[in-house]
């Protein structure tokens, strides 16, 4: 309210109020339209005081929810990022399930399970391309000996250098595996016999330079080795591998320390 | 005066509400199908302990695996354990872990991030994990 309204307002209540003036024409009317100017302005502050709660309230409430957003976007982020985690706590499990899946423990080669796979892979390649691909088995000499002689220890031992050296010796798309106990498998893709003859001896004279020290003694091992070439026509992995294993056999019979070649 | 129990399953952990110790168990892997209604159950448990019991409350976690709403539903319960807390009622988590997956102690960290009341992230000896 400005300082003349003010002085106005005064002024009006002082004349109001003189009883030189009360007879005055003009008195009721000015005394009313007061009256009505008293009344407006104390609605006017009602409307004003109302307005203003309304809108502190809204306020508020805006408040609250733009809280409560902040809140559960920050939980929102959270949820996503710990569950991004625990998918990639998942994948790693599963990548080292599959590796333990795939994997003998002792040695770190392919167990039976890739190899198998494999096999099956390069005979539907072989019978496609008509390309000759080979197997071979190998098996370490009288490791009985070893395992009763100098013990499982010694023994493990030998399994671990023979399968580092094996996987060292052989080319880079050859895959070879613990077929079981002290038995290897190697599957030479794109290989005729007599080339899988020359890499299998390189294999078996890096083998027999192993020398694994037990104490003050000095092992070394030699292998036995039958190869076979795959036929086509329908012969089964486990056809082929039989032949193999007959090679195998026919290595040992003759004084092992020697491979031989199925028909 | 109320205890509480739902067994494990392959997808479901087991859990455990003891009224009288005050503590509420829960072990295993977390990825049910209507994860709502089994968690809706534990937050009720744990709402009526904090609001009628009077005595503290520890919860104790072997979780492995969790699912997303099921990490949604743990933070819930936390969020319960934090606002207990607040009105001064002793409130604890112990989370165990086998050491030998230290990534479940490392999920447990990002669990604990937002909580002020005591939060032990613990392994356990490899004797007794067994599973």
């Amino acid at each position: 309210m400005s300082r003349d309204n003010g002085e106005l307002e005064e002024l009006i209540k002082r004349q109001l109020a003189d009883p030189d003036l009360r007879e005055h024409p003009l008195n009721f009317t000015l005394g009313q339209l007061w009256f009505q100017y008293r009344e407006l302005l104390n609605r006017m502050e009602r409307i004003t005081r109302m307005s203003d709660a309304y809108q502190s309230m809204a306020r508020q409430r805006e408040l609250s929810l733009a809280e409560r957003f902040d809140k559960q976007l920050r939980q929102l982020e959270k949820v996503a990022r710990i569950s991004d985690r625990y998918q990639h706590m998942m994948r790693e499990l599963n990548i080292a399930l599959k590796e333990a899946a795939t994997h003998d423990p002792l040695t770190a080669l392919a167990n039976r399970r890739p190899l198998i796979e494999r096999l099956k892979a390069e005979m539907e390649r072989s019978e496609r391309l008509g390309h000759p691909f080979c197997v071979a088995m190998l098996d370490i000499d009288r490791f009985k000996n070893i395992n009763d002689g100098h013990g499982h220890d010694v023994g493990d031992t030998v399994l671990i250098e023979t399968a580092r050296v094996m996987e060292a010796e052989v080319r880079e798309y050859d895959l070879c595996g613990r077929w079981g106990g002290e038995e290897f498998l190697i599957i030479l893709p794109e290989s005729t016999l007599a080339l899988a003859d020359d890499i299998v001896r390189r294999v078996r004279g890096c083998i027999g330079q192993l020398k694994v020290r037990v104490g003050d003694e000095v092992l070394s091992v030699t292998i036995s080795a039958g190869l076979a070439q795959y036929r086509g026509g329908g012969e089964s992995y486990s056809g082929l591998l039989n032949r193999a294993d007959a090679a195998l056999l026919q290595a040992k019979r003759d004084g092992r320390d020697s491979q031989r070649l199925a028909d | 005066m109320s205890n509480f129990s739902i067994p494990g399953s392959q997808s479901t952990p087991a859990i455990d509400g003891d009224w009288d110790h005050g503590t509420l168990s829960m072990q295993g892997d977390s990825y049910p199908e209507n994860s709502y209604e089994l968690f809706q159950q534990v937050f009720s448990w744990v709402e009526r302990f904090l609001l009628e019991a009077g005595r503290p409350l520890t919860l104790e976690l072997r979780l492995l695996y969790l699912n997303t709403s099921s990490i949604k539903a743990m933070m819930d319960i936390f969020d319960l354990l934090e606002d207990a807390h607040h009105e001064g009622k002793p409130v604890a988590v112990n989370w165990r872990y086998d050491p030998r997956n230290e990534r479940v102690a490392e999920l447990a960290e990002e669990f604990k991030e937002d909580c002020t009341f005591p939060f032990a992230i613990v392994a356990l000896d490899s004797a007794t994990s067994t599973s």
